[in-house]
């Protein structure tokens, strides 16, 4: 028998709502103390599949509507009840700390993508013409050489100090209707700006106003909006689990990937 | 599955990548966390951000939620 674990919950309740997990088996709710964590049992999964990370999702979207939420990431397994017990006795001060932080709180994604290619062109053009106008006194190999490295660091400098900008202006739209952020800059040339936000419930509208008005904004720039989400990214442990007997995940894993088959091509 | 509309599944399930495979409460901390799940992050993202530019590109249009259609 396994222990599939979904969510952290602010409750020692039973889950009223009927909610199916994974292999359709009901969820229920583990206590300990005033929390409790949303489990099903079953058999070990043969075979991992896209459907059993959407059916993870979907059971802790659907316990988001009635509590406040930390998702426990995908095939998180325990062999017995007495090591889920053991894992809530040793985190719960780290559980009861993240459920105050955020209730009533929802997390949005958005990603900006910008014509990186163009606008590292336009610095390289830009750097060009400057150089132009500058004698080279000594064009000896080593010192070419250094030159060659040092351009190619001042465009580099000068192609992210424009995605910084260009963040500051869009980051200004919607940090002020949020609690928390995370900035993930330039993940690749194009992908400008990939970003989570923490937002409290009641001001959901606001912060999908100003996107809205950051996304009408003229300009070039396509963006890519989600939410509301559980807080996945704002869940912060500070404690390391380190004597339980988990299971090891290693080859379900192997098995995902296959399973997932995720190539470009396959997606697009 | 009638659970994610046909059109975003594949963004959809890459966002949901992103998310469920090595954030939220990860209990088992260095314990569990293998070198395949290390390759599989970095694939699902590498694809997420190519697949998001495509998409993009194609349809012009954010998407409105996870588990919705586009507006």
């Amino acid at each position: 028998m396994r222990i599939y674990a979904y969510a952290v919950i602010d409750s020692n309740s039973k889950i009223t709502a009927p909610i199916n997990g994974l292999e359709g088996i009901g969820v229920y709710n583990i206590s300990y103390r005033d929390i409790g964590i949303v489990v099903s049992e079953g058999e070990q999964i043969q075979d991992i599949t896209q459907e059993h990370i959407l059916k993870h999702e979907e059971v802790v979207e659907k316990l988001m509507e009635s509590f406040t939420v930390l998702p426990v990431s995908f095939l998180t397994l325990f062999k017995k009840k007495d090591d889920v017990l053991l894992m809530m006795q040793e985190h719960y001060s780290d559980f009861r700390e993240n459920l105050d932080r955020l209730r009533n709180k929802v997390e949005f994604g958005i990603k900006i993508i910008w014509p990186g290619e163009t606008i590292k062109n336009r610095v390289i053009e830009a750097s060009k013409k400057l150089n132009a106008n500058v004698a080279i006194a000594d064009n000896t190999p080593g010192k070419s050489f250094a030159m060659q490295k040092l351009e190619k660091y001042k465009i580099d400098k000068e192609f992210a100090e424009e995605a910084d900008r260009c963040i500051a202006l869009l980051d200004d739209f919607f940090s002020r209707f949020v609690t928390e952020k995370k900035l993930e800059k330039l993940k690749s040339d194009n992908l400008l700006l990939n970003a989570y936000y923490l937002v409290e419930k009641e001001k959901q509208g606001d912060f999908k106003e100003a996107f809205e008005r950051a996304k009408n904004t003229p300009g070039d720039l396509k963006y890519l909006f989600s939410g509301p989400w559980p807080p996945y990214n704002f869940i912060s442990l500070t404690k390391k689990s380190s004597s339980l007997d988990y299971l090891n995940t290693k080859d379900v894993f192997t098995k995902l990937v296959n399973n997932l088959d995720l190539t470009e091509k396959n997606i697009i | 599955m009638e659970y994610v509309t046909t059109k975003s599944k594949d963004v959809t399930l890459l966002e949901i990548l992103d998310r469920v495979l090595d954030k939220g409460v990860v209990i088992s901390g260095d314990l569990v966390i293998s070198l395949a799940e290390i390759d599989l992050i970095y694939v699902g993202l590498k694809v997420l951000i190519s697949s998001v530019e495509t998409m993009e590109r194609l349809r012009g249009a954010p998407f409105a939620s996870p588990m919705q259609e586009p507006k």
